[in-house]
């Protein structure tokens, strides 16, 4: 833990400014003991020099311990000792003091106010508790002093010219000024401790709100790159599309100006009119499929979807394409798993992902080659995939192969004409259901697409799978 | 009928290619086709065209401009005047157009052009050269 919670900084920060008041502390002391002198020839000095040399002695040794406290920080070792070491300090300051008190005249000297220090310093420094045990030690030590002092336990240093000697030897005297002193120290302990801890949860609460304002600034940021990241993507989508569409656009206009401006020969007007349908029929494709990929990209998981059979919307979409395979010389196989649990996905894009990628694998196929479908499951999934006997795809486009407009070199060299979007709204389909897509090729020999979808849940299966298949035989 | 001159235009899309081959052969020119920066290259160097319809973007988006500085390093095709056709969606790739040094280009045209612009242009500048 290398950052110190603030408040347990400020008890260390405390600490150091304790060992420094205390360097003050001695040498007034040392100052008082010789104006005192001064006044009272009856004090004696010695006994006096000698508790404050032990006050210096104590406090040399604090220092030493705060700085390999403050060496060994980071370790946690500091964060759980210092507050003990606050008290431990305040007790010898509190002994300390009692013996200055002793000699000097005890109940008799009026420095005795002295232990109202040490309460409130306790108070600041320690918890509550702590500090009402502090107040207590302090009565305890002033009242037994006072008391030993009268019952002649210890000897009394009277000071003839501050006090009678009443005053130390009249008990009702020093039971009440016992009494006042303690009542004094406790009250002291209640209020500054009282102030001391609402400061300190104030503290608390400011910086709980200040680390609360802190995440909520992260997590702001944060989604604002995301968004900042979304909105560049769809910029550059947006770019990409109209960079599509004019193209084609670019040669009917080319076309129609041709022919409309008369600077076509008869005889190659119908040429050029030709080439602007076929152009016409690319964009309409075009604009098809990207509906259709925006479509794909609102899907947002399997809820979205109900259960389908995956080899009837599959046996549907063949009774289409087989004619187009055939004319190619193309043979067909198909190979579905009995008992396949139905999907969770729409019929349309379950029918869009089949039709893609098996007119992919009729298109960039060898003639009279083969495309084999497969329809398996596993635990969760059912699993389709469609191998051609193609061109197959260079390793190096693998990366790029379910992008959005893009198409290999190979590809644009067999099929001029193609969106380069077909393998995005497969990819998109898939796993906006939840799913994946993967694809294994080599280039020459060909490539066999996979795709898996999570299987509808139980229930769904057994629910009302006629009503389910309907559509698909429709 | 005499040919009025040698146009080549290099661009990766075949209709537009043919637009042009009829348009400018039904005006009297021959019409050479190319479509790659690198064919188009060719073409000039073993045919010298009087004139290029070059565009900037083909499979790669600055195909266009390599071939102009692939014209700059060969002082044989200094002479053949080349016009740049490009689309108003290629401003994204204006960046990668050079700035430090002049491109032999000597006119820009913006897709689609109109038959009788390109006629108008082709015109006086081969017409210029004889």
């Amino acid at each position: 833990m290398i950052d110190l919670h603030p408040l347990k900084l400020e008890l260390v920060e405390r600490i150091g400014w304790l060992i420094r008041l205390r360097w003050v502390a001695a040498a007034g002391t040392l100052a008082g003991i010789a104006i005192a002198r001064l006044v009272e020839p009856a004090l004696p000095v010695l006994p006096l020099v000698l508790v404050t040399g032990a006050i210096v002695l104590y406090n040399a040794l604090f220092l030493l311990y705060a700085r390999y406290l403050w060496r060994r920080r980071g370790t946690g070792l500091r964060r759980r000792r210092s507050p003990i070491f606050a008290a431990v300090q305040i007790v010898c300051d509190l002994l300390a003091l009692t013996a200055l008190l002793h000699f000097s005249g005890g109940i008799e000297n009026p420095f005795g106010v002295f232990l109202l220090f040490h309460v409130i310093i306790a108070s600041i420094l320690l918890p509550r508790l702590a500090s009402f045990g502090v107040a207590l030690l302090a009565s305890v030590l002033y009242a037994g002093l006072a008391f030993s002092e009268l019952a002649g336990w210890l000897s009394h240093v009277h000071l003839p010219q501050l006090a009678d000697p009443w005053r130390y030897t009249n008990p009702i005297y020093v039971t009440a000024h016992v009494t006042a002193v303690a009542l004094t120290l406790w009250l002291a302990a209640a209020m500054a401790s009282s102030v001391a801890e609402r400061l300190r949860r104030r503290t608390q609460e400011l910086l709980q709100a200040n680390q609360v304002c802190e995440i909520n600034r992260s997590e702001l940021a944060e989604m604002n790159e995301r968004l900042r990241q979304l909105d560049a993507a769809r910029t550059q989508f947006i770019v990409m599309v109209t960079h599509e569409l004019r193209a084609p656009m670019g040669a009917i206009i080319s076309a129609l100006n041709l022919v409309l401006g008369g600077y076509a020969p008869p005889e190659k007007q119908r040429e050029v009119l030709e080439r602007a349908q076929a152009r016409a029929y690319e964009l309409l494709d075009l604009i098809r499929d990207l509906l259709e990929l925006v479509r794909a990209r609102r899907i947002e998981g399997p809820a979205q979807g109900v259960p389908v059979r995956a080899e009837k919307v599959l046996e549907n979409v063949l009774g289409l394409l087989r004619v187009e395979a055939e004319s190619k010389g193309l043979s067909v196989e198909v190979h579905i798993a009995p008992d396949l649990p139905p999907v969770l996905a729409a019929e349309d894009s379950l029918r869009s992902i089949w039709t893609n990628l098996i007119s992919n694998a009729i298109k960039y196929n060898r003639p009279g080659g083969r495309v084999t479908i497969t329809l398996n499951r596993d635990d969760d999934h059912v699993v389709g995939s469609v191998e051609d006997t193609g061109i197959g795809i260079a390793r190096e486009d693998m990366p790029r192969l379910f992008e959005e407009f893009f198409r290999s070199e190979q590809a644009k060299a067999m099929v001029q004409r193609g969106t380069g979007v077909g393998l995005a709204i497969v990819k998109r389909t898939v796993e906006g259901y939840g799913g994946r897509v993967w694809v294994e090729s080599e280039l020459g020999k060909g490539s066999k697409f996979s795709f898996a979808l999570p299987r509808a849940p139980e229930e769904h299966t057994t629910l009302s799978p006629d009503k389910t298949l309907e559509p698909s035989q429709a | 009928m005499a040919s009025k001159g040698k146009v080549l235009v290099i661009d990766d899309d075949p209709d537009f290619c043919e637009f042009m081959r009829i348009g400018l052969e039904a005006d009297g020119f021959e019409v050479l086709t190319a479509a790659s920066g690198k064919l188009g290259l060719e073409l000039m160097r073993r045919e010298k065209p009087n004139l290029v319809f070059l565009d900037v973007v083909m499979a790669h988006p600055t195909e266009g401009v390599d071939v102009t500085a692939a014209i700059k390093e060969d002082p044989e095709l200094w002479d053949i005047p080349v016009i740049m056709l490009t689309s108003i969606m290629d401003t994204e790739y204006i960046g990668h157009f050079p700035t430090d040094r002049p491109l032999p280009v000597d006119q820009f045209l913006t897709k689609p052009v109109p038959m009788a612009e390109v006629l108008r242009i082709a015109n006086e500048t081969v017409g210029a050269q004889s």
